[in-house]
């Protein structure tokens, strides 16, 4: 059958065009030879032809060339991919390392390539003193290669390489190095082996610290410097009155910054296995203290802001206050009535209770809701504990609360409350994140007004100046703060006494003055259980003992905060004998 | 010359335009063995350069952990003590603008040093 055979049929105007193509194309050659352009028309096609080649030799030329001038080779871009448990480094605020991953090797052994299997045991087990002599025997005696151990330093693979055992081999791994060791380590926690955060910021930010790929670094808020001295007097003060455990805080509380963080004893995220519980444990965030007299801090600021007293308004502290089942004392008497700035510069407990009554309980709800006491506290650290609380706010429960008792929170909860109260009554959570330069911080939401932050800065100052603070005075640094020393509870009682146990506190903020949007830097310290000594005349109070801690903190830390000293002859003049009232006897 | 006659021509029986042909075809292949014969040395300098980048790299990470280790604030602040160092008293800080009043006043015996 032809072509002429299949469109033999009626056609359509389509098929028609088809037709005459076909048979144009079918006819070509005779075409040629009758018009004698045969010879002519195959140079043509060889042309062509040669054309087409010639393209594609020049465009194989241009993408060599492409290939040869615009490789990744040789131009800064790494080509091997990162590991699959590669960790960004974590960084400090200023960029220097605190967690990195290194290189690392994996041991394997391979019996089947061994003459005398129990040679090579003897030589591991002499170079790595921590494998499994156990594991090791049953490796060798099997017929298959087996890893052994891991996270084996350059140093002691090369050591063992030079031992040329047959049938051991390593192969290359990253481990993660805390090169700071027991230094910051609650703060920068630590993670596992195949590179999964497991606390602190390893584990706040994990999803960050592993999609940078170990490429780029991740920056914390931390300043390492201001870490350094807040653990260096943090360890003193352990060594000094040997504290069940401790805990400091350093943070900007205008940006909410968390520029230190400390929690003793601490343990080295290098070697997590042999610690127990209570190092482990990040008391800042994780442990849930009651705070004792700290707490008046929030209750003055709730009376002021709530309208309900003034700094000038007078308390009868005279007798013991009864409410309900229990009878709150001062045990230091003194005057028989107090303004509320003697309130809290003499940290009355009567005083401090008869102002939360004085406010009621929703007021209270209201107010200690809204600094974040009745929450754990918002932030990164997962282990941010949640807080103890009473079901009611009873008459009981809020006298009890006012003084800092029947309440306990984390002092992490307790910065982030602290900071909205004197950094102009703003609320917002603190961050272990950096802030970059001239980057405004959280939004966050007003819960007082900036006349009551700048009333309790004022309050905190003179606190330092002549009231229970006197010990963290620092020359030219303007400091406030207030202390707490809160009895514990010794089988559901609150033992007081001279040697009974307390949990001693002190929350600093330098410098006190300045507009109320200024940098300000807030210290707490906790010192929980500490232990007389003859040093501090066999006081525990946190006159005696949290607030030197804050006072040399704050120091140590203000050159690299940027606080300039303003010294005035007042402050090089002697200070006053503590009395019993300015000594925190009433905060037992 | 006519284009016909460029392309018709012959030497010793063969066209020009073949032979000519020929030398582009054996010039390109010379061309492209000496570029592979260049490209596959510098694939192996590259090989060896990354290798040792890798091994810096490696070093690199090393050091700087042994630096930070170093560098240790507590460890500073330890070997500070220990050399029998310590901060300078706010007492012996004074601002520039009182420079002066210092220099004015008499000078201080080192028993009346606060």
């Amino acid at each position: 059958m032809t072509v002429a055979d299949v469109f033999a049929g009626p056609l359509s105007p389509i098929g028609r065009w088809l037709y005459k193509r076909l048979w144009w194309v079918e006819h070509g050659y005779e075409r040629a030879r009758a018009s004698e352009s045969a010879e002519g028309d195959t140079r043509l096609r060889i042309f062509f032809v040669l054309g087409l080649f010639g393209a594609g030799f020049v465009a194989l030329g241009l993408g060599a060339t492409k290939a040869a001038l615009f490789s990744p080779y040789g131009h800064g871009v790494e080509l091997t991919a990162p590991a699959a448990n590669a960790r960004a480094d974590l960084t400090d605020r200023n960029g220097q390392v605190l967690a990195l991953d290194v290189p690392r090797f994996g041991l394997y052994v391979d019996p089947r390539e061994m003459a005398f299997p129990d040679r090579v045991r003897a030589a591991l087990l002499q170079a790595v003193p921590t494998i499994a002599p156990e594991k090791l025997a049953r490796f060798l005696a099997g017929d298959r290669r087996e890893y052994v151990i891991g996270d084996l330093t350059p140093e002691t693979q090369a050591a063992i390489h030079a031992l040329a055992l047959p049938g051991v081999s390593f192969e290359e791994e990253t481990g993660r190095d805390y090169p700071l060791q027991r230094f910051a380590a609650h703060v920068i926690g630590f993670s596992s082996r195949d590179g999964f955060g497991i606390s602190g910021a390893e584990k706040a930010f994990d999803n960050q610290i592993r999609a940078a790929g170990g490429r780029t670094p991740v920056a914390l808020s931390i300043d390492l410097r201001v870490q350094g001295a807040l653990e260096g007097e943090l360890a003193r003060a352990d060594a000094e009155f040997q504290p069940d455990d401790s805990v400091g805080l350093v943070v900007n509380v205008r940006t909410g910054e968390i520029l230190a963080m400390a929690s003793l004893p601490t343990f080295d995220p290098n070697t997590v296995t042999g610690f127990d519980r209570n190092t482990m444990t990040n008391h800042a965030a994780a442990t849930v203290y009651e705070p004792g007299s700290v707490m008046k801090v929030f209750t003055v600021a709730m009376g002021l802001d709530a309208g309900v007293a003034t700094p000038d308004k007078i308390f009868d502290v005279a007798t013991p206050l009864v409410v309900g089942s229990q009878t709150i004392h001062d045990l230091e008497h003194g005057p028989g009535t107090l303004t509320l700035r003697e309130v809290f510069t003499h940290s009355s407990n009567i005083g401090a209770a008869r102002l939360g009554l004085m406010a009621g309980p929703d007021v209270m709800n209201r107010y200690f809701r809204a600094f974040g006491l009745f929450d754990a506290a918002p932030s990164e650290l997962l282990e941010s504990a949640r807080p103890l609380t009473p079901q009611k706010l009873t008459d009981n429960a809020v006298a009890s609360m006012s003084f800092g008792h029947a309440i306990a929170v984390s002092p992490l909860a307790l910065a982030t409350g602290m900071s909205a109260i004197l950094n102009g009554g703003v609320y917002r959570p603190l961050t272990l994140r950096r802030l970059d330069p001239g980057q405004a911080p959280a939004t966050g939401h007003r819960v007082i007004q900036e006349t009551t932050s700048l009333t309790m800065l004022s309050l905190m100052r003179q606190n330092v100046l002549e009231g229970t603070g006197t010990q963290a005075d620092e020359i030219g640094l303007r400091v406030g703060g207030k202390t707490g020393t809160a009895t514990k509870l010794v089988h559901g009682h609150y033992v007081v006494g001279k040697n009974a146990a307390n949990l001693a506190s002190f929350a600093a903020i330098f410098p006190t003055d300045g507009p109320i949007g200024a940098d300000r830097y807030l210290v707490l310290i906790m010192l929980d259980a500490p232990k007389a000594n003859a040093a501090d005349k066999g006081v525990t109070t946190a006159a005696f003992t949290a607030a030197p801690t804050a006072g040399r903190v704050i120091d140590r830390i203000a050159p690299f905060v940027g606080v300039r000293r303003v010294i005035t002859a007042s402050d090089l003049a002697p200070k006053p004998a503590p009395t019993a009232a300015t000594s925190g006897a009433n905060e037992q | 010359m006519k284009l016909s006659g460029v392309l018709t021509r012959k030497v010793r029986g063969f066209r020009v335009i073949d032979l000519a042909a020929m030398l582009v075809l054996l010039a390109l292949a010379l061309t492209v063995y000496a570029f592979k014969t260049s490209a596959g040395r510098e694939r192996t300098d590259i090989t060896d350069i990354e290798t040792q980048i890798h091994d810096e790299s490696r070093q690199v990470r090393l050091l700087q952990a042994q630096v930070v280790r170093l560098e240790s604030p507590d460890r500073l602040e330890r070997l500070a003590s220990q050399s029998g160092q310590a901060p300078v008293s706010a007492r012996q800080e004074v601002a520039p603008d009182a420079l002066a009043t210092v220099a004015a006043a008499p000078a201080l015996t080192p028993a009346s040093h606060p």
